[in-house]
C-alpha cells in the first residue's frame, strides 16, 4: 500500500506491506533507526514518536494507518547539529547512559513540556511512566526536564555527597 | 636514552585525598563523551546495522522444560521460498562453556529448559523465517523436569548431564561432580566452626531464598555474524566483552583467534547478560550454510527472558553463633544456587560468592559451601553483583534477625562485627586502613536517615496516613570476581593536531567508562577534555586486549592501562622533545600546548610538531607517530586453594551500607519506600555525575529485585512471565521521594588517582535494606524475594508465603502471553493442563 | 510483527459494515491497536484483514447532553476521555478509571470501545461503565441492537458481538451523570500496570453502585446497595459476588481483602 507522511518536516511517500509497524516503517523503510524496539508490545516506550501531535508506541502503530499523518521523531530534534534545550539538559545532568531508551524518553519530555511547560517532580515522573530506563533509575532524568523546564536550582539538583 | 635518564614517576601512588580540590578533569562532573550521538539518534547499535545480503535469522524453542527430541522435519521449511539455511543440533558437533563446557549450540537429542532452541532458520526477511521456523516440526518425548534445586539436590535426582563426566572444564578453580546435578562445589574453611558454636551463647540457623531474575537491558541480545570463506569469521555483537567472543568462541568452533574479528558499536545496556557469548555461534553457523551471507538475528523480548539466560536463584541458609555482647564467634554459610540447565558463569557465582559469603563482618570461625546445582530451567549467567545481590538479601535479614534474638540494636550488632583494620577476611587477607571504610559507610547511611528514631515530620506522617514508618540499614562488600592475572592493556595515539584517541576493548555499555577513561588520560596528559577522544566502536582487531567489562575492575585495570599509556607517550614525546631541545629528558615538562624545558618555559616544542614525527628545518626527521602502550594486570592475586578457599583474590575492596526509611501499611502490607541513602567507599570519585548515575541506577535496579522481579514457572517448567506484562521492572513512578548517595574516600593505593571500582555495588543489599525496615516497621519477618505487598501481608498474618517460583495455583492468563506456534505444544505432545480461566 | 494481513480503512460507515459482512470471522476490527496488534504479534489473533474504524466519519465523536447522555464512539481514546472537561464535570468515575489506564502513549490510542470489546476480566474501564448503566451499540448491516453492559461480556475475552458486528458507540445515560465516584486499582509496581484488582464505586441519590474488575471471568456488578450502608455490608455484599483465582499476578486470598479493603476507601470517598 502507498503511504504518504511528513517525518521531522519531510515529506515521504512510499510503498509498504500492510502489516509493518510505524516502527519498522521508520527503520526500515525510512532509514531512520533512532527510534529503538525494546519490546514491541507497547510496554517500555523506546519507541515513542509524535504522530499527529501525540506520542504513541510506534510499535503498535501501524504504518498504513498513518497516511496523510505527521510524524515527529528524535531525528528531528536536534536543528542541523544544534541540540534542543531538552537534548542539551540531558546531556549536561548525566540522563543518558546506554542511550537505548534515549530517543523515546526525549520525544515524551518533548510531548510533555509542551503540554506542561513547568511540571512539577511528580508531573515528570506521571510523564514519562511509559518509557523503561534500566541503567539510569530516571532520577537525573527528571533534574534534565527541570533543568530544561528551567526548575533546576541548588534545591532540585541532587549531587554526589561527600561523607 | 642512557639508563638513568628517566621520566617523571607516575602520580599512582600519591593519590589526592578527599579534601584535594578536583583536578583539571579528575573530579569534574563532565558531560559523557558520547551522549550527543545518543541523543540524536546517530549512534548505531548492533540492530541498527545494515550489512548488504544480511539474511534474517530466527529460532525454534521448546515448549518444554526437558524432553528428548525424537525427531525435527526441517523439509517444509527448506523448501519455502526465500530460506537460505535451517540448522538442527544434529549438524553441529560444537560445545560451548566458559568454565564446564555443557552446552550445545542448538539442542542435541535432549531439550534441558523452557525456551531452549532446537532449530534456527535464515532467510531474506524476518517474515519467511518466522514463517519457516512455524514449519518445522519437532517431536518430544516430554520427561518429568527437575525443577527444584533442593530436589536436584538429591542423590537419585534425574540427572539434566548425565554426560557432567565427559565435559572439559577448569580444572584450577571448578569442582563438577559427575553422577549428580552439581556443577560445582565451592568449600572455604577458616578456623574451626564446632568449636565457634561451642564458644557461642546463641546459635541462629535460617534460610532465605531468590528467584530467578533477568537483566532486561533495553537493547536485547543481537548479532550479525558473517562466515566468510577461508573461515573468516565477522561478528557484530551487543557485547560486554569482545575478546571474551571471540576466545569462546574460537576455542568451541575451534579456529584460530586471528581468523575471527569481533566489533561492538553502541550496546544498550548489558548488566552481566551480555558479558559472555550468547547468540553469535548459532548465527555463525547460520551464516556459513547460507554461503557465508551475513545473518542478523535479534532476541524478542520473550525471547530475552526464555531463551537467553537469566541469574541463577539462591537458596541460602546461615547458621550464626553468636555471643550475648553481640560478638559473631562462628558461622557456617550454604548456598545452593539453582543455576538452571547449564552451567555458563553460574560455577563462578558460586566461586566468587564462596568467598565473599560472610559480608563485610569479622567472622573468626566460618565454613561455606556452595553449591552450583543443575535444574531445567533457563539458565543463569553473570548478573550485576555476580551472586551478591542474591546472598546478601540472606546474609544482611539474617544479620537483622540475629540482633533481634539477642535483644541487640541491629545497627550496633553491625557494629560490634564489621570488619576494622587487622581483621582477616575468609580467605585469609589482611583487611587495613587503606582497603576501605565500611564503618564510615554505615554510620552514614544510618546517620542520614536518621535511624533508630523518628523525626517529627515522620511521626506526623504515621498520624495521618495510619502507616508505620521502619527504618532498616545493611551493608555490602563486593571485590572483582576474576581471574587473578587479569590483564588489559590501552593504547593511545597522537594526531597531527596534538589531540589524542585511546583505545581500549573495555566496553561503554552506559556505565561511563569511556568518559571516566577520557578524564583520566586528560588529567595525565594535562590536556583538555576535548583533545581527547576515546574510540565508541572496540574491535578485536584494532583494540588491544581486554578480558572482559565485568566485575567493577574497568575503572581501575583500564584506568591505571590508560595513566601507563599516557605516560609512555609522554615518554615518547620528551625523548624526541629532549633532542630538539637539546636538554636532558630530566629538565623536561609538559602542558597541554607542548614539552618544555622547566627553566625554560619558554623554551618548548608543540606537541603537534612532535606527534607523527618531528622534522627539523632542514628536513631531518627524528621520532615519529607517538602512540602510547600501557598494560596493567593485577598483582600479586592467587588462587583459593581448592579445600579451604584460603587465598587473596581481591583486587580491591568496595564497601558500602543502605539506609531505608519504609512507611508500611499494617493491614494490607501496602508499603512505599519513603528514602533510600546509600554510602560507598569508591576511593577517589574520577566524575561525581557517572558515580552517582551508577549509584541510583544500581539502586533503582536493586530496587526492582527487591519489589517485583522473578521468574515464574509451573509445574511444568514452563515461564509464566516471559514478558514485561508479568514481569515488571520499575518505571519512573516507582523511585522513591528521596534518594540520597555519597561517598567516601578512602583511596585505593593501586588506583587510578585512589579511585576503586562502583559498578554492581549499589544494587547489592537494597532488597535486605528494604526487609529490614518493613521488619522494623510492623515485625513482618521476610524470607524471601522479591518483596510485594501481598508478601508483606502473608508475613503479617503469619500465612503460608507464595509458592513463588514453581506454582501449583493455575495457571490462568499468563499462558496468554506466550507467542502461539514457536513455544505451543503439539498434540502429539504430552498432553497440557486444562485451560483454566483467562484473566486478561 | 511478521504475521500478515491486509488492511481497509473505510470512511463511510455502510462501507464498513459491508466489510466486516463479507469477511466475517477473518476480520477484526482495529481501533487503537493497543490490544489487537499485541495479539496478533504475539500469534493470538490471527486475521485475514484488519479494518480500521478511525477513518469513518463521526466515529471520533464524544458528545454529550442532558438528554442523551455521553455518547463515545468507537475511534475516542482514553485521552480524550481524561481531556474533555464536559466528562471531567459530569462522570469523574469514568475520568477516575481512565486516568490509570497503562501510560500515556497507550491513553493516546487506546479507545474506550476498545477496552470494552477486549472484554479483559482486569479492563479499568468496564467497572465504571457498569456503574454508570451503560449501554453498548452493536451493530451489522442487519442492523443496530442495545445492550446493557450489564449482558454484554459472557466469560473471560467473551462477549455476545456476533460476526459481522462490532460496537458502534457506547451509551451513558444522563441519569448517571454527576455522581460521585472513586476508583480504585491495584498494581504490582506504581508505574502502568495491568488491574490485579479494581474497584469503582459510584453514589448518587443515595444508591450505591460498585463495579469490581479481575475478580471473576467477567467484570462484576454490586448493585441495589444504600450510599448510607455501613461498611462492612457493602464489603460483604461486594465479597458474596466474587470467584477471583489465585495467578501469578496474585493469590484470591489477597485479592479478596483488597476487594474489602478498596471498598473501604472508595466508600469514604463517595459516600
Amino acid at each position: 500500500m502507498r503511504v504518504s507522511v511528513t517525518v521531522n518536516g519531510h515529506a515521504f511517500e512510499r510503498d509498504v506491506e500492510e502489516h509493518w509497524t510505524l516502527l519498522r516503517f521508520l527503520r526500515d523503510g525510512l532509514g531512520m533507526t533512532g527510534s529503538k524496539e525494546g519490546c514491541g508490545a507497547g510496554e517500555c516506550g523506546a519507541c515513542t514518536v509524535e504522530l499527529n501531535g501525540k506520542t504513541v508506541n510506534s510499535c503498535l502503530a501501524l504504518a498504513v494507518e498513518v497516511d496523510g499523518g505527521t510524524i515527529a521523531t528524535v531525528e528531528g530534534e536536534a536543528d542541523h547539529g544544534r541540540l534542543s534545550e531538552i537534548q542539551a539538559a540531558f546531556a549536561r545532568n548525566h540522563a543518558v547512559q546506554c542511550g537505548f531508551c534515549t530517543a523515546g524518553m526525549v520525544m515524551s519530555v518533548r510531548d510533555l513540556l509542551r503540554r506542561n511547560p513547568k511540571p512539577t517532580v511528580e508531573e515528570i515522573k506521571d510523564g514519562i511512566e511509559g518509557n523503561f530506563c534500566r541503567c539510569t533509575g530516571y532520577e537525573q532524568i527528571v533534574e534534565a526536564v527541570l533543568d530544561a523546564s528551567g526548575q533546576l536550582d541548588a534545591s532540585s539538583k541532587g549531587a554526589l555527597k561527600y561523607v | 636514552m642512557s639508563d638513568d635518564v628517566k621520566v617523571p614517576a607516575p602520580e599512582l601512588n600519591d593519590p589526592p585525598g578527599p579534601g584535594a580540590p578536583a583536578g583539571p578533569s579528575v573530579g569534574v562532573d563532565h558531560p559523557r563523551v558520547e551522549t550527543i550521538e545518543k541523543l540524536t539518534g546517530d549512534a548505531l547499535y548492533t540492530g541498527d546495522l545494515l550489512l548488504p545480503g544480511m539474511l534474517h535469522a530466527k529460532v525454534k524453542q521448546s515448549p518444554h522444560a526437558r524432553a528428548r527430541i525424537l525427531g525435527i522435519d526441517t523439509a517444509r521449511a527448506e523448501a519455502l521460498p526465500g530460506v537460505h539455511a535451517v540448522l538442527t543440533g544434529n549438524e553441529l558437533d560444537y560445545k560451548i562453556g566458559l568454565y564446564i563446557v555443557d552446552k550445545d549450540i542448538l539442542a542435541k537429542d535432549v531439550v534441558r529448559h523452557f525456551g531452549e532452541a532446537v532449530a534456527a532458520v535464515a532467510a531474506e526477511s524476518p517474515e519467511i523465517a518466522t514463517e519457516a521456523v512455524e514449519l518445522i516440526d519437532v517431536r518430544y518425548e516430554v520427561l518429568p523436569p527437575v525443577l527444584d534445586p533442593m530436589a536436584a539436590f538429591e542423590p537419585g535426582a534425574p540427572l539434566v548431564h548425565p554426560e557432567l563426566g565427559s565435559y572439559s572444564y577448569v580444572e584450577a578453580a571448578f569442582s563438577p561432580q559427575p553422577g549428580t546435578n552439581v556443577a560445582h562445589v565451592q568449600k572455604i574453611r577458616k578456623g574451626d566452626v564446632e568449636q565457634g558454636f561451642a564458644e557461642s551463647e546463641w546459635v541462629i540457623e535460617r534460610e532465605y531464598t531468590n528467584p530467578s531474575v533477568q537483566h532486561v537491558p533495553l537493547e536485547t541480545h543481537v548479532a550479525i555474524v558473517q562466515w566468510k570463506a577461508g573461515d573468516q569469521v565477522t561478528i557484530w555483537s551487543s557485547a560486554q566483552s569482545p575478546f571474551t567472543v571471540r576466545n569462546l568462541f574460537c576455542t568451541a568452533m575451534r579456529l584460530p583467534l586471528n581468523q575471527v574479528r569481533v566489533i561492538v558499536p553502541h550496546v544498550g545496556g548489558g548488566f552481566g547478560g551480555k558479558a559472555g557469548i550468547h547468540l553469535e555461534p548459532l548465527i555463525a553457523c547460520l551464516s556459513r550454510k547460507a554461503g557465508g551471507r551475513p545473518v542478523r538475528l535479534q532476541a524478542t523480548r520473550e525471547e530475552e527472558f526464555s531463551l537467553l539466560p537469566c541469574r541463577s536463584a539462591l537458596t541460602y541458609r546461615i547458621k550464626t553463633g553468636v555471643r550475648s555482647d553481640g560478638t559473631i564467634t562462628a558461622q557456617q554459610m550454604t548456598m545452593f544456587w539453582d543455576a538452571g540447565a547449564y552451567a555458563d558463569y553460574a560455577v563462578n557465582v558460586t566461586r566468587a560468592s564462596g568467598f565473599s559469603a560472610g559480608g563485610p563482618y569479622e567472622l573468626p570461625n566460618a565454613s561455606v559451601d556452595a553449591y552450583t546445582i543443575y535444574t531445567n530451567k533457563p539458565y543463569g549467567t553473570a548478573y550485576r553483583g555476580f551472586g551478591h545481590v542474591e546472598f546478601f538479601w540472606g546474609l544482611e535479614r539474617h544479620m537483622e534477625l540475629v540482633a533481634q534474638a539477642i535483644g541487640m540494636d541491629s545497627l550496633e550488632f553491625r557494629r560490634r562485627n564489621l570488619l576494622k583494620p587487622g581483621s582477616v577476611t575468609m580467605t585469609g587477607e589482611v583487611i587495613t586502613q587503606d582497603t576501605g571504610d565500611p564503618m564510615a559507610c554505615l554510620e552514614a547511611a544510618a546517620t542520614s536517615i536518621d535511624y533508630g528514631r523518628l523525626t517529627p515530620a515522620e511521626a506526623e506522617h504515621e498520624r495521618l496516613t495510619g502507616r508505620r514508618i521502619g527504618k532498616g540499614v545493611a551493608t555490602l562488600h563486593k571485590a572483582p570476581a576474576m581471574p587473578s592475572f587479569t590483564a588489559t592493556a590501552a593504547v593511545i595515539k597522537m594526531n597531527s593536531d596534538g589531540s589524542v584517541v585511546l583505545n581500549v576493548a573495555l566496553m561503554e555499555i552506559g556505565q561511563g567508562c569511556n568518559t571516566a577513561l577520557a578524564q583520566i588520560a586528560a588529567e595525565r596528559l594535562r590536556f583538555p577534555m576535548h583533545r581527547v577522544k576515546v574510540a565508541v566502536e572496540r574491535d578485536t582487531d584494532k583494540d588491544p586486549y581486554d578480558w572482559q567489562t565485568v566485575a567493577s575492575k574497568g575503572l581501575m585495570l583500564s584506568g591505571n592501562a590508560t595513566i601507563l599509556a599516557c605516560e609512555n607517550l609522554l615518554e615518547q614525546g620528551y625523548a624526541v622533545a629532549a633532542q630538539v631541545l637539546r636538554a636532558n629528558p630530566a629538565d623536561l615538562d609538559h602542558d597541554a600546548d607542548g614539552v618544555f624545558v622547566k627553566h625554560h618555559r619558554e623554551h618548548r616544542v608543540p606537541w603537534p610538531e612532535l606527534s607523527i614525527g618531528y622534522a627539523f628545518p632542514n628536513g631531518n626527521g627524528i621520532g615519529g607517530p607517538l602512540v602510547g602502550v600501557g598494560r596493567y594486570i593485577a598483582q600479586g592475586l592467587t588462587h583459593l586453594d581448592k579445600e579451604t578457599g584460603q587465598g587473596l583474590p581481591a583486587l580491591d575492596w568496595t564497601y558500602g551500607a543502605h539506609g531505608v526509611v519504609v512507611d508500611v501499611d499494617p493491614d494490607t502490607g501496602e508499603f512505599d519506600v519513603l528514602a533510600i541513602s546509600s554510602v560507598y567507599d569508591v576511593g577517589r570519585v574520577v566524575n561525581p555525575g557517572l558515580v552517582r548515575g551508577q549509584c541510583i541506577g544500581g539502586m533503582v535496579q536493586g530496587l526492582g529485585t527487591a519489589l517485583c522481579e522473578g521468574y515464574i514457572y509451573d509445574q511444568q517448567g514452563r515461564l509464566l512471565n516471559p514478558s514485561f506484562t508479568d514481569n515488571k521492572i520499575p518505571t519512573s513512578r516507582d523511585i522513591p521521594a528521596r534518594i540520597d548517595s555519597a561517598v567516601v574516600q578512602t583511596a585505593q593505593i593501586d588506583g587510578p588517582f585512589g579511585a576503586r571500582g562502583v559498578g554492581e555495588h549499589p544494587m547489592i543489599s537494597v532488597a535486605p535494606a528494604i526487609g529490614n525496615a518493613i521488619q522494623h516497621a510492623t515485625g513482618a519477618e521476610l524470607m524471601h524475594m522479591p518483596i510485594r505487598h501481598e508478601d508483606v501481608w502473608r508475613a503479617l498474618q503469619s500465612r503460608e508465603p507464595i509458592d513463588n517460583w514453581i506454582t501449583e495455583t493455575p495457571v490462568g492468563s499468563c499462558r496468554s502471553d506466550i507467542p502461539g506456534g514457536n513455544l505451543t505444544a503439539k498434540e502429539t505432545d504430552t498432553p497440557l493442563r486444562e485451560e483454566q480461566p483467562v484473566m486478561h | 510483527m511478521t504475521a500478515r494481513f491486509s488492511y481497509a480503512a473505510p470512511t463511510r460507515r455502510d462501507e464498513l459494515l459491508s466489510l466486516l459482512a463479507d469477511s466475517g470471522a477473518g476480520a477484526r476490527v482495529l481501533a487503537g491497536g493497543t490490544d489487537l496488534l499485541g495479539d496478533v504479534r504475539s500469534g493470538l489473533a490471527r486475521p485475514a484483514t484488519v479494518v480500521d474504524v478511525k477513518r469513518v466519519d463521526g466515529y471520533a465523536d464524544l458528545v454529550w447532553s442532558a438528554t442523551d447522555g455521553l455518547i463515545i464512539g468507537p475511534a475516542v481514546t482514553i485521552n480524550d476521555v481524561l481531556s474533555s472537561p464536559t466528562v471531567r464535570e459530569a462522570y469523574p468515575l469514568l475520568v477516575a478509571c481512565a486516568q490509570d489506564l497503562a501510560s500515556h502513549q497507550i491513553r493516546n490510542r487506546a479507545t474506550v470501545v476498545g477496552n470494552v470489546a477486549n472484554a479483559s476480566p482486569c479492563a479499568d474501564m468496564s467497572p465504571a461503565l457498569l456503574c454508570l448503566r451503560a449501554t453498548v451499540v452493536l451493530s451489522s448491516l442487519n442492523g443496530s441492537r442495545e445492550i446493557p453492559v450489564t449482558e454484554f461480556f459472557t466469560g473471560a475475552k467473551r462477549t455476545v458481538v456476533a460476526p459481522g458486528e462490532l460496537i458502534e458507540r457506547i451509551l451513558i445515560p444522563p441519569e448517571t451523570a454527576n455522581a460521585r465516584g472513586a476508583y480504585r486499582k491495584l498494581k504490582r509496581i506504581k508505574g502502568h500496570d495491568l488491574g490485579i484488582v479494581g474497584v469503582a464505586a459510584m453514589s448518587k441519590d443515595g444508591a450505591l453502585r460498585l463495579g469490581i474488575s479481575s475478580c471473576a471471568a467477567t467484570p462484576l456488578l454490586v448493585e441495589g446497595l444504600s450510599a448510607q450502608a455501613p461498611a462492612d455490608e457493602v464489603v460483604a455484599a461486594a465479597h458474596a459476588v466474587l470467584s477471583p483465582i489465585s495467578d501469578v499476578r496474585c493469590t484470591k486470598e489477597y485479592r479478596t481483602h483488597m476487594v474489602g479493603v478498596y471498598v473501604r476507601r472508595a466508600l469514604r470517598e463517595v459516600a
